[in-house]
């Protein structure tokens, strides 16, 4: 219908009459409030900020963060310019806290179990009978006391809340076993076996000027990121000469694409590429000549073997191409290799590590500037203690315990929010064996997939509401003690004291306290333990914070949101053997064979969720990936020739398969060309049975079709040794993305600007 | 009786209503709004909370507040600030016993809840307004106390039984000021 010009001028006219009555009857007035909060502290003001520093328990690596609170409520997160590891910058993991402690399917008190494990019904029980429930089974326990008796599944932390979880399960002989979704227990073990290191090094990024990195997905999920990308930046376009960056890996990742050149290897086959770029190096005298001798023990070990021609063929990479880049990195100093993500998980994960970091050796890149460097042990007795005690569970010792739970030798399962049961393989089989341990508890505060699975829910608190520290998973070189402080008040606060929720520690300390235990804390609650740790470190009188007097000291750490000594550095370890594997063993893969149209399956972790933990924030779940720029689902990277041989377009629904894991899972299919074409690979992060409206029910997990083969050495998940087959359901559903909703801009049909070469390389 | 005739009644009721309307509306384009239909009247608060009783002169039977007392950030900040349930219990913890608002507030205080005010004086989102500079600027130039430059803006609330807006606080407001007080026009001195 045509909009005539009298229709035209009465609508304006109408409209403007109706807009000045409206404006002449004022806002309404329920529209806007002024609040008179019931308490308000004399440092809070209405209409003024204040700033607050904490930590952000990233995964696996903490930030240091600044919140901002207005009248109460935390609004913001920032990156702390001071805090060592991320120095201003944050993930988007950290900006998503919030969400987290807003989230609408937060637990909001103690909940126990009605009907049958795992139906989802729940009555809400006070915290006093949700405390005497936990003391009287655990009473049962204490009666024998056995090994085992009691397992304590937390993640991975060295901290004060792990001081308290080691203590408590000290107290029961029990097991703690923390939980690491993509394990770094062989990179651990390289760096025990071969630098004497108890702990990861951290990646002077910054300062190397030829960074060769395999399979470590350095710039967007591994270990680090945020550190590595500030180092990364620096070393791109700071104030010295560009570094050069090639990154080898089995899929395209976003450090692929950042690379200035990218190499296809086979899956598996990182180590044995390694050793050729060791054997050019070693062969034309450009390497360190001690280093030489003592990796090959002197010329015991037979390089010759291993010459860029002969495993141009099992690794996919041509001859030349190992020579020059071989040779680049030796000439190149400072020079950096490092590795990890799917390189190291395989069944010869650690032979492929071994080989990758002897590479450091040869050019002088061991504890030095521009190359590894290693971090001290932590500020603390206690801490350091925490560090020597935790057991980062392997595959391997999840199969043991699985094994007793089975066999009903576990009477006791408690876990935090880590979520075991959606990230263990399904074929390790911990949601079958958990039926026969008689109670499981949980102090999650979110619904997750192993708490739904449990008896009974002690909710914790989230990171904003807590008291705690931190000693980052991988260090900056130096002592790092992270504190972490409530920046709000708990939000169910309101409830009372017997409903919601309470931290980890705290209800720890408390039953313990009814059982008659001594922790030997020296406290009574999680801030005491941490105000004990942080006068500790006043009586240390060195590092970043100093004082007169405690309080001032105190004050300190927590405005600057923790305590480092820059001049507390490690010392290289002490290495009996530097000596290279006498030969490359080669990887084996599950699942249908090659032959059979099936292709490698290599899982990596959402930018945004990890390995599902933000799954249920919906910030994280609209983070668009960096590389295909989708969001909110389960995706299936796949070849975009092979997808078209195979009648697969972006869009279709496909199944995928392994030989575990039942009928596979399904995702949407995303073709493109930067894919190899013997491999699929999928984000992690979806999928989960539970969790909340954000998280359940979404996409597919490929942590579920995994097969259960380890490392054969240190018994680690080798997560990218599944095959899998591929086939369409015949359904299509839309992939929610950004990128390519409108048409391309005219092509480059010359490749005048940037030329494709997909897999041949 | 003529124009009766010709115009008929309805029409003449319809055109006093017109008129009426359009007073209504030109009143509030210009100013604030006819007092009439409740209109200009201030809205009933949660708590009937009498200025009177507080920031009223002694001789008026008032107990002669500063305005500062309760709005504590009034001279250092942007916001006035309510002030806090906390604050009032101060004094009524022990004071007012048996006045049913006076109850009501210990009811809040008890519970831990916060009181939602219906707002008074509002100015449009894309506008900011800093009390502490307006209130700074007026008690240096003529030597009075900063609580007594409020009424300026918000009329003389020590007499309001319910606070109600007295000025319009519309642009024109703003900048008639400004001018006589030699203070900045750019567009970027609220608008920013």
């Amino acid at each position: 219908m045509a909009l005539t010009r009298r229709q035209f001028l009465t609508t304006v006219g109408g409209g403007t009459l109706g807009a000045v009555i409206a404006a002449a009857c004022g806002i309404p007035e329920d529209e806007l409030f002024v609040q008179s909060p019931a308490e308000m502290p004399e440092d809070m003001v209405t209409g003024l900020d204040n700033w607050y520093a904490t930590l952000s328990h990233g995964f696996p690596t903490s930030e240091g963060v600044v919140v901002r609170v207005m009248e109460g409520r935390a609004k913001k997160v920032e990156g702390n310019v001071d805090y060592p590891i991320n120095r201003g910058r944050h993930s988007a993991r950290s900006e998503a806290m919030l969400q987290d402690l807003y989230n609408p399917d937060r637990i909001k008190g103690p909940m126990a179990r009605v009907g049958e494990r795992g139906d989802g019904n729940w009555e809400e029980i006070g915290w006093s009978d949700a405390i005497s429930r936990v003391v009287y089974q655990l009473e049962q326990v204490s009666a024998a006391r056995q090994n085992r008796e009691v397992v304590l599944a937390t993640g991975p932390m060295v901290s004060h809340a792990g001081v308290v979880v080691d203590k408590f399960i000290n107290a029961y002989r029990g097991t703690h076993i923390g939980y690491e979704p993509l394990e770094n227990t062989n990179l651990r073990t390289v760096m025990k076996n071969l630098f004497g290191q108890d702990r990861l090094p951290d990646f002077d990024i910054e300062n190397t000027n030829y960074l060769l990195s395999f399979g470590a997905d350095f710039l967007n999920t591994w270990i680090s990121p945020v550190r590595y990308m500030r180092g990364y930046g620096e070393f791109r376009q700071g104030d010295r000469e560009r570094g050069t960056l090639v990154h080898i890996d089995s899929r395209f990742s976003m450090t692929s694409a950042n690379a200035d050149e990218n190499v296809f290897v086979k899956p598996g086959r990182e180590g044995l590429l390694a050793l050729s770029m060791i054997q050019v190096i070693v062969s034309s005298g450009l390497g360190d000549p001690v280093a030489a001798r003592d990796i090959t023990g002197g010329g015991a070990v037979d390089l010759e073997q291993w010459a860029p021609e002969n495993v141009a063929e099992a690794t996919g990479v041509s001859a030349e191409k190992i020579k020059h880049i071989a040779e680049q990195f030796a000439t190149h100093r400072p020079a950096l290799a490092i590795g990890g993500g799917s390189a190291g998980a395989h069944t010869n994960g650690l032979f492929n590590l071994t080989a990758i970091y002897s590479l450091n050796y040869l050019v002088g890149a061991v504890n030095a500037p521009g190359g590894l460097i290693f971090n001290p042990a932590p500020a603390t007795d206690d801490l350091a203690d925490a560090e020597a005690n935790l057991k980062v569970g392997s595959a391997a010792d999840w199969r043991e315990v699985i094994r007793a739970m089975t066999d009903g030798d576990v009477k006791v399962l408690m876990t935090d929010g880590s979520d075991p049961m959606y990230g263990l393989p399904g074929a390790l089989g911990l949601r079958e064996a958990s039926y026969n341990v008689p109670f499981i508890f949980s102090f999650a505060s979110q619904l997750d997939d192993t708490t739904a699975m449990s008896d009974l829910v002690l909710p914790a608190h989230t990171s904003l509401e807590e008291w705690g520290t931190d000693v980052p998973a991988a260090g900056p070189g130096h002592q790092v003690v992270g504190f972490q402080q409530p920046v709000v008040r708990p939000f169910f606060e309101g409830r009372g004291e017997e409903l919601g929720t309470k931290s980890m520690s705290d209800t720890l300390m408390a039953i313990a306290g009814k059982l008659g235990i001594d922790l030997g804390l020296d406290a009574t609650d999680i801030k005491g333990v941490v105000e004990n740790a942080a006068r500790a470190l006043f009586n240390e009188n060195r590092g970043s914070v100093r004082a007169d007097d405690f309080r001032a000291f105190w004050a300190g750490v927590l405005q600057r949101g923790g305590w480092w000594d820059t001049d507390s550095v490690a010392n290289a370890g002490t290495v009996t053997t530097k000596q290279l594997p006498a030969n490359a063993p080669a990887p084996e893969f599950a699942g249908p064979a090659g032959s059979e149209g099936s292709f490698h399956l290599v899982p990596f972790s959402s930018t945004s969720m990890g390995e599902g933990q933000g799954a249920h924030l919906p910030w994280l779940q609209a983070t668009p990936d960096p590389l295909t720029s989708a969001t909110w689902q389960t995706w299936v990277e796949i070849n975009h020739k092979v997808a078209k041989l195979r009648d697969i377009r972006e869009g279709d629904v496909v199944r995928v398969v392994s030989a575990f894991g039942g009928d596979g899972i399904t995702a949407i299919a995303y073709p493109h060309p930067g894919v190899p074409t013997d491999v699929v690979s999928i984000p992690l992060g979806q999928g989960h049975k539970a969790g909340g409206r954000y998280a359940e029910g979404r996409g597919g997990n490929a942590l579920s079709i995994l097969a259960d083969r380890l490392d054969d050495e240190t018994g680690a998940l080798a997560w990218a040794a599944t095959r899998v087959t591929i086939e369409k359901v015949g359904d299509w559903k839309r992939l929610p993305k950004f990128e390519n909703n409108n048409p391309d801009f005219a092509r480059d049909e010359n490749q005048r600007i940037i030329k494709i070469t997909p897999t041949d390389s | 009786m003529a124009l009766l005739g010709v115009l008929g009644v309805t029409s003449l009721v319809g055109l006093a209503a017109v008129v009426f309307i359009l007073l209504f509306v030109i009143s509030a384009w210009l100013g604030r709004p006819l007092s009439v239909f409740g209109y200009n009247e201030g809205p009933d608060q949660p708590i009937a909370f009498p200025h009177t009783t507080h920031a009223g002169s002694v001789e008026d039977g008032g107990i002669g507040l500063d305005c500062t007392f309760c709005h504590r950030n009034v001279t250092e900040g942007a916001a006035a600030t309510v002030p806090s349930v906390g604050l009032c219990m101060t004094c009524h913890a022990v004071v007012g016993d048996g006045l049913a608002e006076v109850e009501k507030l210990r009811e809040y205080s008890a519970e831990g809840t916060a009181i939602d005010w219906i707002r008074v004086h509002r100015v449009p989102d894309h506008v900011r307004f800093n009390h502490e500079a307006h209130i700074s600027f007026f008690s240096d130039q003529d030597e009075i106390l900063p609580s007594a430059v409020c009424a300026t803006c918000h009329g003389d609330v020590a007499t309001m039984e319910k606070v109600r807006q007295v000025e319009p606080l519309k642009m024109g407001n703003c900048v008639d000021c400004h001018r006589d007080n030699d203070a900045p026009t750019d567009c970027t001195t609220c608008h920013y």
